[in-house]
């Protein structure tokens, strides 16, 4: 079942067309990776599906509900989350603090009071191994746990969607396994996730399919075996000595 | 280190409620004015924290609230023959009603953009009541004089301004538990992540806003009760706004207690001062001023809450913190 999709999506900043015309589907319980050159548009895509940009042309459709041009509050709050490149912590407050936030204003929100808010940012810190920083302040914390951090905000909401942009990139090899982990076990809740990432070892071992962006454009799209031999991607991205790397 | 600091938060506390109820019965009408006038600036300096401290939108038009306040009750009370208790809430409803719609279109500024802004609001009201018949324009307006006796008076105006601050201090304290103060701070910390994490920027920013009007009105309200008579010139002072955000400051911002404890203790010095140095007394409480932020810039309730403890080691990590 599809749970998130673009239909045409499209953006243009002055005289630069960011992404042009780029579907995707996103099926329920899916794992969905973005992958493709830096200014390729990746980010873009995801910050018109959050509501930070209205797309250009095109629309987005989610849960059959047409949610384009709606402001960001309002797409955290009908279920989609999503997590910056660029982390953005509340830096004065603590890691506990920072991902009450997440669960008083997200999906779930209206049902919580803050006290109830609190004891799930609690719960979502223990499901991510965060617990031992829960009183940290957010700008103590390193960046494999900044990036740990994020996850646990856009979680905390509460989604049936969530949209993780670079959450591995600056990590270690241990670093990114346990994100991968990460990852996967909150698949296994019924999220559905869309990522984005340059860490190809964890879009193998994570992505159920990939679609592959250029200039703005989609090139490739298809499961990891495929879209990883595909002729155009390697010239595009991954670059000739990287089949000469795998094989 | 919490718990310390919590202890010695509640003495604080303890201390200035008692001293608060005590001060008029013990004391002359010089002191009981200038308490009372202590802590109107106590109640603006509260109010500011709101929008400036924890929403982090630094107002510098904040008068314009106390302004609207004095004028709402001015004129309800003298040309529309209301009585106090009806012109005394409703210049707090006007001045939030006022932060509402001004709020609307300049909270989307941001920074220096938003001060200036604001700025340009008090001002430009300052102008508008200058030049209204309904207002009296430049020429000031009379509110009627209060049927009660000198020392009564004195003692109602106290306990009406103390009131008001325990209600500014108590309602913050209870939006801090609440959503709406989470909502606020993490505005504050980061809008746009707060904006992705469901939080209805706008509506959390203007409520901050109005909130902070509301105080600022009753103030004002009580303040041209009080005076008997008001202008323009006085009740849109923009040296109003910068003394209650030095005040802010000097004390903590973002701090429940901070505040109060900076007007408190403002108000006080500069009092001391003027009595030794009439003439150059502006010059030792700039000092003074610079000294509090330079040592402690995060104001002065982190020491007196003993969360940090006053010496070397503190002003290092605060020139670390703070400077370049």
């Amino acid at each position: 079942m599809v749970i998130l999709e673009g239909k045409g999506i499209t953006k243009v900043f002055g005289g630069l067309k960011a992404v042009s015309e780029v579907d995707f589907v996103l099926n329920q319980g899916e794992i969905l990776g973005l992958i493709g050159p830096n200014g390729a548009g990746k980010t873009t895509i995801i910050n018109m599906i959050s509501g930070t940009y209205a797309p250009t042309e095109g629309r987005v459709v989610f849960k059959g509900m047409d949610i384009t041009g709606k402001k960001p509050y309002q797409i955290g709050r009908m279920g989609i989350s999503r997590t910056y490149q660029i982390v953005k912590p509340f830096p004065g407050m603590t890691v506990k603090e920072n991902v009450s936030v997440g669960a008083m204003f997200g999906a779930r929100g209206k049902e919580l009071s803050a006290r109830e808010a609190i004891e799930k940012a609690e719960a979502v810190l223990e499901f991510v191994g965060l617990q031992e920083m829960a009183e940290y302040r957010a700008d103590d914390l390193n960046v494999a746990s900044r990036k740990r951090l994020e996850m646990a905000k856009a979680l905390a909401m509460g989604p049936e969607v969530i949209l993780f942009d670079e959450v591995m990139a600056g990590l270690n090899f241990s670093e990114i396994d346990k994100a991968v982990d990460l990852i996967q076990k909150i698949r296994n809740e019924g999220i559905s996730i869309l990522v984005i990432e340059h860490v190809m070892r964890a879009i193998k071992k994570v992505c159920d399919r990939i679609f592959v962006l250029h200039h703005g454009a989609k090139i490739a799209d298809g499961t990891p075996e495929e879209v990883l031999n595909d002729e155009t991607v390697i010239k595009a991205y991954l670059g000739r000595r990287y089949k000469e790397l795998v094989q | 280190m919490a718990q310390r600091g919590d202890t010695s938060k509640k003495v604080i506390l303890g201390i200035l409620i008692i001293a608060g109820i005590a001060i008029p019965f013990f004391t002359g009408n010089f002191i009981i004015r200038f308490f009372t006038n202590a802590l109107m600036f106590a109640i603006l300096a509260s109010a500011w924290n709101i929008i400036g401290g924890y929403t982090g939108y630094a107002s510098f038009g904040n008068v314009v609230f106390l302004g609207i306040g004095a004028y709402v009750s001015a004129v309800l009370m003298e040309k529309g023959g209301v009585p106090f208790w009806i012109a005394f809430p409703a210049s707090g409803l006007g001045s939030a009603v006022f932060a509402v719609l001004i709020g609307l279109p300049v909270l989307r500024l941001k920074g220096h953009y938003f001060a200036i802004a604001t700025l340009g609001v008090a001002e430009a009201m300052k102008a508008l009541v200058d030049n209204l018949d309904i207002t009296e324009g430049n020429s000031g307006i009379y509110l009627p004089v209060m049927n009660l006796s000198v020392k009564a008076q004195y003692i109602f105006f106290y306990f009406m301004m103390l009131g008001v601050l325990a209600l500014t201090l108590i309602v913050t304290y209870v939006m801090l538990k609440k959503k709406l103060g989470y909502g606020l701070i993490a505005i504050r910390e980061d809008e746009e992540a707060a904006g992705s994490l469901g939080v209805n920027t706008t509506l959390f920013k203007v409520t901050s806003f109005a909130l902070s009007g509301f105080f600022s009105g009753l103030a004002g309200s009580l303040y041209a009760y009080q005076q008997g008579f008001i202008k323009p010139e006085s009740v849109f002072d923009v040296g109003v706004t910068v003394k209650m955000i030095v005040m802010a400051v000097f004390g903590g911002i973002g701090s429940l207690l901070g505040p109060l404890l900076g007007a408190l203790s403002i108000e006080i010095i500069s009092e001391v001062l003027t009595n030794y140095f009439l003439v150059a007394h502006t010059l030792f409480f700039g000092a003074i001023v610079i000294l509090a932020i330079v040592f402690t810039p995060k104001g002065i309730m982190d020491i007196v809450s003993g969360r940090k403890k006053f010496g070397l080691n503190y002003l290092l990590q605060n020139i670390r913190d703070h400077r370049v």
